[in-house]
């Protein structure tokens, strides 16, 4: 077999023309008429296929002889390139690149859906308590100096809840890990006017703001939130937040690395959809804590769709007023019902002021305001983006935990 | 005059990349530093000038542990940055310092991985001067940006209400020399960079050269922010316009629809601030291809000079012909390409790029390349190389 290409002596940039003779396992390289070198097959390195760029064959010392006639190389040393052979098999057939492009998709898919949060879960209740301590430090000071002020619930009633709270709630979660619960009672105005909003800080720190404490109208709505922080306390949220983020950025990283900046526009938005869905994902298992817990303790968990109802209520009237007197930062969506959007106002801004920490899911909120608007496109996208359930959902599924309790049983099986 | 080709095709590219990141997906990111190695190959081997060709000589073996090493201070950062929000800016201070060591590694190392006609490329630039020009400089350039504002925003109002009358010239003359400055530097921080990368350039024996002036980037610098205002201002008329228009029509739809106003106020709020949000979103994307339309202009007109001053051994010359217009449309193009695709069209994107950009590149190829001798070199760790991949450090002259 002749096969037609240059030769360059070892180093040099000079090309000649050059002829490859391969007979049997010899091989052959002549320019003109003359004999450059001869050798045997085996001590020739070939450089890898890749597509159709120029193959150079590597006489170690002596020279290199390259060749765009990737077929006749293929066919003289392909038995000597095997892993080579199986990349580039991929790479020319367009099944095969089918394949992997739908393989690739659902590795990906389910590597977010499930492998991520599976991760994380994992590697948060692998790692001792002293780590959600770690990342709390700091941050009740920090919400104290740049967000809340000093609670006007009176001693009294603070101390009756935090009696309450130690003496029937917590022995409830009997796994309990060396947890040090805390309530704390803060105010928190946004614009002046007061928001309803309970938060867990991994620690065991809970937040309950004043406005809160007021719409409760009795005991067991109390309970429920509070039940639903522990729930996202003893599930580790937080950590997990953190631990999913970190997967999430580092993925991103690895996969914009060596494309271009623009495509990167696309896959913040992919990561920030990723990571509300887990967000949601931890409010509807946090609920699901609470409502079990409520059975046990003989608590109906109706109780828990009425606050939530109670603080949509309150945020709708409370915000909607405003709404209309400003005018302006009324969404383009035309058909009235745009509470949607001033919800994700509320909450984006609380966690833009408050600093990374909430970003970073520090803090884990009962928050209220998501609401079921009409059915627009818009309200669709917004609602995936929303990093909680909408309310009528988590009512209904204390609705369905209310059946059980008023059966009787302390266990439910709830789809 | 010789044109540089590429003989590379999208959606030849496209199996290539498609396998890569399949095979990197599988592998959980292990096998990047052999799918960064095909990609070179890929780009490099079908670039050619007169039947030679480019070539990409690092192995993935190469740069696994450089790569290795990399992940593990990037995971630092990023877990750093998530449990103590504080720590990251102290992290990015040290990253700061260290670009200019990571430009000089990275720059060293692809250099001389590379090859032309069966001779390595090489790189003699110095660390010292990379320190000067890609951390003083900037430095310097951002200091002249911030000063002059800062002071003025501290001492104007330590005068209260008795400012004295000719404080409103000496603010304008202060901001007139804040931005002079800030031109000057920026344009100080271009021409020494770019001297310095190709001042260093070896190929075998042969040095590459390089005489900017100042005085161009600065030109060059000034046109494309004349350029700015100039198309900034008339996107935003023809915006404002077409929102107007735009506005109006669809409030009377809006009116149409709803039969009866119950809320008259509502209405007009709500009419308002459809506006807003069309005007913002049309804003936006006008911007964003300004914007391709600004930075092609001064990468083409930064390429033309720095090519046509550049030569090898003072007898290889190189021409770009490269136009603003054609590199603001593929840009363009590209962006909408990949946005519409999902990614899936990046390959093609690439391709289109690498063709430009080598189809717009002449060279004077003078007495050839034959007396070119690859020079010994030192074995070097691409771990430099593979931090600057881990944290997107911007490296090159943009040629």
């Amino acid at each position: 077999m002749i096969i037609s290409g240059h030769w360059y002596a070892s180093g040099s940039a000079a090309q000649v023309a050059a002829a490859l003779h391969i007979d049997n396992d010899v091989v052959e390289v002549k320019t003109g008429g003359d004999v450059v070198l001869s050798c045997h097959l085996r001590d020739v390195g070939v450089s890898d296929r890749l597509g159709n760029i120029e193959r150079k064959l590597t006489f170690v010392d002596i020279g290199i002889f390259s060749t765009q006639d990737n077929a006749a190389i293929d066919s003289a040393f392909g038995s000597l390139q095997k892993s080579n052979r199986c990349i580039h098999f991929l790479e020319t057939h367009m099944a095969a690149v089918l394949v992997a492009l739908i393989f690739t998709i659902a590795v990906g898919f389910s590597f977010f859906r499930w492998g991520i949060p599976w991760a994380s879960e994992t590697v948060a209740h692998a790692l001792p308590h002293k780590t959600n301590e770690l990342i709390a430090a700091e941050s009740l000071d920090f919400l104290d100096e740049y967000w809340f002020g000093e609670s006007e619930i009176d001693e009294q009633r603070q101390a009756k809840i935090r009696d309450h709270f130690r003496t029937q709630l917590l022995p409830l979660d009997e796994t309990n890990k060396g947890i040090n619960y805390r309530l704390h009672f803060r105010s928190w105005d946004h614009n002046d006017k007061k928001i309803p909003n309970a938060f867990a800080l991994p620690s065991g720190d809970i937040i309950l703001t004043d406005q809160f404490v007021l719409l409760t109208k009795n005991q067991d709505e109390m309970d429920s939130v509070l039940l639903h922080e522990i729930g996202h306390v003893v599930h580790r949220h937080s950590l997990e937040m953190v631990i999913q983020s970190t997967l999430v950025t580092t993925i991103v990283m690895l996969v914009t690395g060596d494309s271009s900046g623009i495509a990167d526009v696309g896959l913040g938005l992919g990561a920030l959809l990723v990571s509300s869905h887990y967000s949601r994902n931890h409010e509807s298992e946090a609920d699901v804590y609470a409502f079990e817990k409520m059975l046990v303790a003989g608590i109906d968990p109706q109780a828990f769709s009425l606050i939530m109802g109670r603080m949509d209520e309150y945020m709708e009237k409370t915000f909607h007023a405003a709404e209309v007197d400003s005018g302006i930062e009324v969404n383009a969506d035309s058909h009235g019902g745009t509470d949607d959007d001033i919800g994700i106002d509320t909450e984006s801004t609380a966690k833009s002021d408050v600093d990374a920490n909430t970003e970073n899911g520090q803090e884990e909120n009962v928050n209220v305001i998501e609401k079921t608007g009409n059915t627009s496109d818009y309200n669709d996208l917004m609602n995936y983006l929303s990093t909680h359930p909408e309310t009528e959902a988590r009512q209904k599924k204390a609705q369905q935990y209310s059946e059980c309790f008023k059966q009787g049983l302390t266990v439910c099986d709830v789809q | 005059m010789k044109q540089l080709t590429f003989e590379g095709n999208g959606s030849e590219y496209f199996k290539i990349w498609i396998v890569n990141i399949l095979l990197i997906t599988i592998t959980l990111g292990l096998y990047y530093p052999w799918a960064k190695v095909r990609n070179q190959r890929y780009f490099y081997g079908n670039s050619a000038l007169e039947g030679r060709n480019f070539d990409y000589h690092a192995t993935g073996k190469q740069l696994f542990v450089g790569y290795l090493i990399a992940m593990a201070l990037f995971l630092v950062y990023v877990i750093v940055g998530e449990i103590f929000p504080l720590g990251a800016p102290v992290l990015l201070v040290v990253l700061f310092l260290a670009i200019p060591w990571i430009i000089w590694r990275s720059v060293m190392f692809n250099m001389r991985m590379t090859s032309f006609s069966n001779v390595r490329f090489g790189f003699s630039g110095k660390l010292g001067l990379a320190y000067i020009n890609f951390l003083l400089l900037p430095l310097l350039f951002f200091v002249s940006i911030y000063v002059l504002p800062i002071a003025a925003a501290i001492i104007v109002p330590m005068y209260k209400g008795s400012m004295p009358a000719y404080a409103g010239v000496l603010i304008a003359i202060a901001v007139i020399l804040s931005m002079a400055l800030a031109v000057y530097f920026f344009a100080l921080m271009q021409k020494r960079n770019t001297s310095y990368l190709i001042n260093g350039y070896r190929y075998g024996q042969g040095e590459f050269s390089t005489e900017l002036r100042t005085g161009a980037f600065a030109k060059i610098t000034l046109k494309t922010f004349g350029l700015s205002l100039l198309t900034f201002t008339v996107v935003m008329m023809l915006v404002g316009t077409a929102v107007a228009l735009m506005g109006l029509g669809g409030g009377f739809t809006d009116l149409a629809q709803m039969g009866n106003v119950e809320n008259p106020e509502e209405l007009i709020g709500e009419l308002l601030a459809g506006g807003a949000v069309v005007a913002v979103v049309i804003g936006y994307i006008s911007m964003i291809f300004v914007g391709f339309f600004l930075m092609a202009y001064m990468q083409t007109r930064q390429r033309t000079y720095i090519l046509e001053n550049t030569l090898l051994d003072n007898k290889i010359a190189f021409i770009s012909s490269l136009k603003a217009r054609s590199l603001a449309w593929i840009m363009g193009s590209n962006f909408l390409l990949i946005i519409l695709t999902l990614g899936l069209a990046t390959p093609w994107a690439k391709v289109r790029v690498a063709r430009l950009m080598l189809e717009n590149t002449y060279v004077d190829v003078g007495d050839g390349f034959d007396q070119y001798v690859t020079q010994k070199q030192e074995e070097q760790s691409s771990l430099g190389e593979q931090i600057g991949d881990a944290f997107d450090v911007d490296i090159g002259v943009g040629i």
